[in-house]
């Protein structure tokens, strides 16, 4: 059965707990933290991951920014990206849209839709 | 001789005449025989006809006998086929029942287990710091991405018990964030009565006259202070028996983490030394 890595980038240790549990019921699914966008830039380049689960608010490098980044990465260019927002912050999640990722998340997150957000941009039964 | 001639031609023409009649006789015997015979024939083609007539009809009504037999057993089959059927379906409709209530079922478990890992990642965060503020960072952490709050205020009862004195609050105006009496009032009557008060109203238009949800917050069993909650985000239009969970452990554990955080500071960060564990007696 083929086997899949996440990223999660998010800087709040409670929501990246959250996140952790969330996807631990998706089976053959390993995930791996990022504190922060500069932080998730270095795991991405020292490793491939099939899906990246990013905060869209976070200090250094946001949410924005990372997905720019992701996007020029030859590595991760296809790489599904979703984005967890606020929902005051329309024009961010519009701006993550266009830049590249493929869904977004609103707070307060909600692990089955968090799941089922992977498990479709994975596409895993 | 003449004589003899003479009787003799009388008796020859008597002859003639009888054998002419006999003749006669004959051909017309013979002559009904072969219309006799004729007819013989006639009727044994008709009937030999009629024979082979009956004998088609009868094959005919022996292959129709065959094909109604045929038939009947087809049919019979199709009753037994069309009952197979019946079976099948209701076997599958119960297999459908089955799988809908198995996928109810797993669904409930899957929101129960994400429930309790709220529940559990709320209790964590709180107790995973020994800070007052990193305490209280973690409460409102807690309030805003689990419980979805947009605009709320935490308050300690002053030593007076008089008035709630709120020590920190996201959302809200400076100017407007004030000490609340406890008297006539409904956070001060979450104070004194020590159960929460939760609207039914969507708590996404709360204001800050009318929260849609008071906590209060108790240490054993006094209760100490209050979260009011203002209003929650748009997307927050009610609150799920989650929330209700989570104001159930904000209300246990808040405050003490808060005041455990506190007295940790006040005691300089110094863990306490063994001889005030040794006397428990437990």
């Amino acid at each position: 059965m083929a086997e899949y890595s996440c990223l999660i980038v998010e800087d709040s240790p409670m929501m990246r707990q959250l996140l952790v549990f969330a996807l631990a019921r998706v089976k053959n699914l390993r995930v791996t933290e990022a504190d922060d966008g500069v932080d998730g830039l270095r795991k991405l380049a020292s490793a491939r991951y099939d899906i990246i689960v990013t905060d869209i608010n976070m200090p250094i490098m946001d949410g924005l920014k990372l997905v720019k980044r992701v996007r020029t990465d030859p590595v991760h260019k296809d790489t599904p990206i979703v984005i967890i927002t606020t929902e005051g912050s329309q024009e961010d999640r519009q701006r993550a849209l266009q830049l590249g990722a493929n869904a977004y998340i609103t707070k307060p997150i909600q692990a089955p839709q968090v799941i089922a957000t992977v498990k479709e941009l994975l596409k895993i039964e | 001789m003449t004589k003899d001639k003479q009787s003799g031609g009388a008796e020859s023409g008597a002859l003639g005449t009888n054998l002419k009649t006999e003749r006669d006789e004959f051909l017309k015997k013979f002559s009904r025989g072969t219309q006799l015979t004729e007819d013989f024939v006639k009727e044994h083609e008709r009937m030999q006809s009629r024979l082979q007539d009956l004998e088609t009809e009868n094959a005919g009504l022996r292959a129709k006998v065959e094909a109604d037999q045929a038939v009947r057993e087809l049919l019979k089959k199709i009753d037994r086929l069309e009952q197979e059927k019946s079976d099948l379906v209701s076997q599958n409709r119960h297999a459908e029942a089955i799988t809908t209530e198995f996928t109810a079922r797993v669904q409930e478990v899957e929101s129960e287990f994400a429930n309790l890992a709220n529940l559990f990642v709320a209790t964590n965060q709180l107790h995973s710091s020994l800070s007052p503020r990193g305490v209280t960072r973690r409460i409102k952490e807690v309030l805003a991405q689990l419980v979805g709050a947009e605009r709320y205020a935490m308050y300690l009862v002053n030593p007076e018990g008089e008035q709630l004195i709120p020590i920190a609050s996201e959302g809200v105006p400076g100017d407007q964030l004030l000490p609340v009496r406890i008297a006539g009032t409904r956070i001060g009557d979450v104070l004194r009565k020590g159960s929460a008060s939760v609207a039914d109203t969507d708590p996404s238009r709360g204001t800050l006259q009318d929260p849609p949800a008071v906590i209060p917050l108790s240490i054993d069993d006094r209760v100490v202070g209050t979260i009011a909650i203002f209003s929650t985000l748009a997307q927050k239009n009610k609150f799920d028996q989650v929330d209700f969970e989570l104001f159930k452990l904000l209300g246990q554990h808040a405050a003490q983490a808060l005041v455990a955080a506190s007295l940790f500071a006040q005691a300089e960060q110094k863990l306490p030394g063994l001889e005030a564990f040794l006397d428990l007696s437990v």
